[in-house]
């Protein structure tokens, strides 16, 4: 046996760059005609293709930053859209603008081979615009992902089951919350999720870890598009976006490894870094220094601050002390007749709860309207944080109140509307944006009747903008509440509570037919198999 | 004994081992032997009770699922604790003796044939795993029990198996993976992407495992560590080439076979990991899956009478219990699954049965998966007298063994069953089931999508 060393065909320089090679690659034609229709088609897609993302941008308050206002700039529709996203009317599973995309980027390589072709193109300047083009998907997707990462990283893109959703039986929901709900119940399991997302996402910042982010992020994202298609969770064309984007990070180096470890031979891999000059390198060095502080420092800050009094899938104003917990309905009186307790009965109500936010369920056998959205978004009013609610059946109604405690008053809404608020502008999309065909009929009512509850009623009500926590008062928050709300028709229940402590509670009111009502809740203690985390969201 | 040689498609770099390298060597060669070669005579029982001639694939995943355990039945990190100890004990004694000896073993091929063994180690085990997702078999679509049981009421572990037997489409291509992962490590030239996949993939169960309280953690951990060790062979020329963009040549060692039974048994011994775990592994699991999934029972229930039961009337000792949530006595409601299974929900406390590894049981009263992990409901299997109209219901929950109740059961009509008998305290019980045209919203949305409206 004798050693051999490997020859070293470039020293490495004094600036700690690896070689360059010592002549560029050659391209072969076909190659530079793929990269052109590649270099369209990427550039595309990683540019933001709506005009309310480049609004939304413009008009961030940097000073009272939300998260969602840097997840939105991280999160944006892209593609070319001038001719609209179908194909012959069909959208193909949301994936109509990619193929239209591609179809124009065939188009314009096109058309670039025929005009480069007048011309002697030397190879460096197409290693030097591949260079550049894989900084763009580098930089597109590692801010992409770090934006959905942090979610699960401060674990509030999955929440742990309210009690409500503890008590529903497991085939009164649907598929896609039932995967929810199953990263919700291990949080711990979710950060988990979250540091490999924020991990990929910066390994893609350094041109020297991207492989292994690449790999990363379409190993766990390609396990992410199956899921959604497996539950129908509705975010398939995004996660398959990022899989689209790191497998074409992945490209340059399938020759390599193929050749070492196939063909089992001396391997030297093609990388081409451009010398920029001092200015560019000031530029460079100071954008991703930039980039690198928003995304990982702020958006890292915004997100724990949200977690910790703000979880933006649950409603964050802490509910009345004394009200909260399992209760029994011992009594139940509707227009003073009596309907003593019968799981078949579809008026009397079985099983409350009153949650630690601001919601009051209880369950009747009796079918209503499922709203069968993700409970996403970025909704700001408690009444519009859905995630309690959204495909769960079982005859489960959810309430949001806005409590009077000094005259022990609780002013009841319905969480369930028939026209869903918009969610995910930015990026354009129109992921739990589910309109019923019941809700289509209706008329959007934007008149909305404050007058149920009195002004004196108010005055002790407070202003929920300012319920939470003053660090997460931001200008967001300001915007959306002094924006009137939309389509508000829902069912309205006034009830006056009667209690000690918590533990018996007699309500008298009317529902939302004017009924009178008259029930007596003792609180039980229902023990569950599902046992809470030490990780907590929300303040309450 | 042959020499290690390499391959003479290029000339790699030699590597000299150091003599710390050979110290680390020994240990780690000592441990991954101690916890692949079978020296547990449990092992041995289990493999001559194996009948070949009618050899079942619960067999070969039990062979497959083969880890010591000396403290308890199944391995410990405190086994893992013993095996170092031995390891490190024969270690020193090895180093201590190799001084003495004009030869040195050869460590080239020491390395050579440990790789091997462990890439055909866990390769075994992927696909003993993968074949069982492949065909959904390991999280079966939730029973009707199941779908009746409050979220909160299960274990996370089972509300893990359940979220993955919801959708079978997804828990095969799970098996897909594991299994394209064991092939790419059975073909040495692309052993470390296999190795890769099993980080990422096995690295994910055994952190599911962790939070959900799996109880196979200390198994696919044992899985990473090989996958682990097989990796690391490449990393320092992959960072070459694809962090520090410099050439790199792979190092590889390839055995010379002198003689020609040495190849024949080579190839045997790699036809047959084929033929037992690919090819009968795989046609079994197929069959398994389309005729007797293994965890529910396979036989079948009272005649049209699956599905779920209002308890309309209750009568405990002629006397009448209405209906109520906090009574532990009275019947809530109560489920008939298609095979015969039976059970009821009340307010009567569970100890659940919490068994959350993975074993193929043989027997009916074995497989009793719709009962991990599951409280709410009691469980009971029952046999069934047609011409007397007699069930004989056994609790089938091992905290509650011996408990039995004896009904005699009339069917006025399709929807109804009359139950008469004495339940687990000898308490005469009068009790009328009537059907419940239950839609569950899984389905219902699983059949018209979340784009339409639903009323439920």
């Amino acid at each position: 046996m004798s050693t051999i060393s490997i020859p070293e065909i470039h020293a490495v320089k004094d600036n700690g760059l690896p070689p360059l090679p010592a002549t560029p690659a050659r391209w072969k034609t076909y190659e530079l005609i793929a990269f052109r229709i590649a270099f369209i088609f990427f550039i595309a897609i990683s540019i933001p293709n709506n005009l309310e993302w480049y609004s939304h941008v413009a008009h961030i308050n940097w000073l009272r930053l939300h998260y969602r206002d840097l997840y939105d700039i991280a999160r944006f529709g892209s593609g070319i859209n001038f001719f609209g996203n179908t194909i012959f009317g069909s959208s193909l599973y949301g994936y109509a603008n990619w193929i239209i995309t591609l179809l124009i980027a065939i188009a314009g390589g096109f058309i670039w081979t025929a005009i480069d072709s007048r011309r002697k193109s030397p190879a460096q300047e197409y290693n030097r615009l591949y260079y550049w083009l894989r900084v763009v998907v580098r930089y597109r997707a590692g801010i992409g992902i770090i934006g959905f990462g942090f979610t699960k990283l401060l674990p509030v893109q999955m929440p742990f089951p309210s009690l409500g959703l503890l008590n529903t039986n497991f085939g009164d929901f649907s598929a896609q919350k039932i995967y929810w709900l199953s990263i919700g119940i291990v949080p711990w399991y979710q950060v988990f999720a979250g540091i490999v997302e924020v991990t990929a996402g910066t390994l893609l910042f350094f041109r020297k870890t991207t492989t292994l982010g690449a790999a990363l992020l379409v190993g766990a994202l390609g396990d992410i598009v199956y899921v959604n298609f497996a539950y129908d969770g509705g975010v398939h064309v995004y996660s398959s976006y990022f899989v689209l984007l790191g497998g074409f990070l992945l490209v340059k180096d399938i020759p390599v490894l193929y050749r070492f470890w196939i063909r089992e031979t001396y391997t030297t891999p093609s990388c081409y870094y451009p010398v920029l000059s001092k200015a560019w390198q000031y530029a460079r060095i100071t954008l991703k220094a930039g980039v690198i502080v928003l995304f990982l420092g702020v958006l890292y800050y915004l997100q724990y601050v949200n977690y910790k009094f703000d979880p933006y899938k649950q409603p964050s104003t802490a509910g009345v002390k004394a009200l909260r917990g399992n209760y029994r309905v011992t009594e139940f009186r509707i227009n003073n007749r009596v309907i003593p307790y019968d799981p078949t009965d579809s008026v009397r109500w079985q099983q409350v709860t009153f949650e630690k936010w601001t919601t009051l369920t209880y369950k009747a056998n009796r079918a209503t309207f499922i709203d069968l959205s993700n409970g996403g978004g970025g909704p700001m009013r408690d009444i519009n944080r859905t995630f309690e609610l959204t495909g769960t059946g079982g005859g489960q109604r959810v309430f949001h109140y806005y409590a009077d405690t000094i005259d022990h008053v609780l002013y009841l809404q319905d969480k369930y509307k028939a026209i869903p608020d918009r969610r995910n502008r930015v990026a354009g999309d129109s992921d739990g944006d589910r309109q019923s065909p019941y809700a289509r009929r209706q008329k959007p009512d934007d008149t909305i009747d404050g007058s149920w509850i009195s002004a004196a009623a108010w005055a002790h009500i407070g202003n929920e903008n300012h319920m939470i926590d003053k660090t997460v008062w931001t200008a967001r928050r300001d915007r959306e509440f002094a924006a009137a709300p939309k389509n508000e028709k829902r069912n309205r229940m006034v009830l006056q509570y009667e209690t000690t402590d918590g533990a018996h509670i007699i309500l008298k009111g009317t529902d939302e037919h004017k009924d009178s009502l008259y029930i007596v809740l003792d609180r039980i203690n229902r023990p569950y198999q599902v046992k809470p985390s030490t990780l907590d969201a929300g303040k309450y | 004994m042959t020499t290690g040689t390499y391959s003479n498609a290029y000339t790699p770099p030699v590597t000299r081992w150091k003599e710390h390298e050979k110290i680390i060597f020994r240990v780690i060669f000592i441990y991954f032997l101690v916890q692949v070669i079978p020296l547990d005579w449990k092992f041995y029982r289990q493999l001559f009770a194996i009948s070949w001639l009618h050899l079942q694939y619960a067999d070969i995943f039990n062979i497959a699922h083969y880890t010591p355990a000396l403290l308890s039945g199944t391995t410990s990190y405190a086994d893992w604790a013993i095996f170092l100890g031995v390891a490190l004990a024969g270690a020193f004694i090895w180093t201590i003796v190799e001084k003495n000896k004009q030869h040195p073993a050869n460590y080239d091929a020491l390395y050579y044939w440990l790789r091997a063994l462990l890439r055909y180690r866990l390769a075994i085990a992927l696909l003993a795993y993968g074949f069982i997702k492949f065909f959904p078999l390991q999280s079966p679509y939730p029973s009707l029990s199941n779908l009746n049981t409050p979220y909160g009421d299960f274990t996370e572990w089972k509300l893990f198996s359940l979220t993955l037997g919801i959708v079978p489409g997804y828990e095969s291509f799970l098996g897909l993976v594991e299994i394209i992962a064991a092939l790419l490590l059975l073909y040495r030239k692309t052993t470390t992407l296999g190795a890769f996949i099993v980080l990422a993939f096995t690295g994910n169960v055994f952190m599911s495992n962790l939070a959900y309280g799996g109880g196979e953690n200390v198994y696919s951990l044992f899985l990473v560590l090989i996958a682990l060790f097989l990796f690391v062979h490449d990393v320092p020329q992959l960072t070459r080439l694809l962090a520090q963009g410099r050439p790199a040549a792979p190092v590889r060692y390839r055995y010379s076979f002198t003689h020609a039974w040495q190849r024949n048994a080579r190839l045997a011994a790699k036809g047959l990991v084929i033929l037992l775990f690919i090819v009968v592994y795989g046609v079994q699991t197929y069959a398994a899956a389309h005729r007797a999934p293994y965890q529910y029972p396979a036989d079948a229930g009272l005649a049209g009478a699956q599905g779920l039961y209002n308890v309309r009337e209750f009568r405990i000792n002629n006397q009448v219990l209405p209906y109520s949530d906090i009574d532990p006595v009275r019947w809530q409601d109560v489920v008939l699954e298609k095979w015969n299974t039976l059970s009821i929900r009340s307010n009567r406390p569970v100890i659940i049965d919490s068994t959350n590894t993975d074993r193929i049981p043989a027997n009916n009263s074995l497989r009793t998966f719709e009962l991990h992990g599951a409280a709410a409901r009691h469980y009971y299997s029952y046999v069934a007298d047609t011409a007397k109209h007699l069930l004989v219901l056994q609790n089938r929950n091992p905290h509650y063994k011996g408990e039995q109740l004896l009904l005699h059961y009339e069917r006025p009509d399709s929807a109804t069953i009359i139950l008469t008998g004495v339940n687990e305290n000898k308490a005469a019980v009068y009790v009328v089931l009537e059907r419940v045209n239950k839609k569950y919203l899984l389905e219902e949305v699983a059949r018209k999508g979340r784009r339409r409206a639903i009323k439920r």
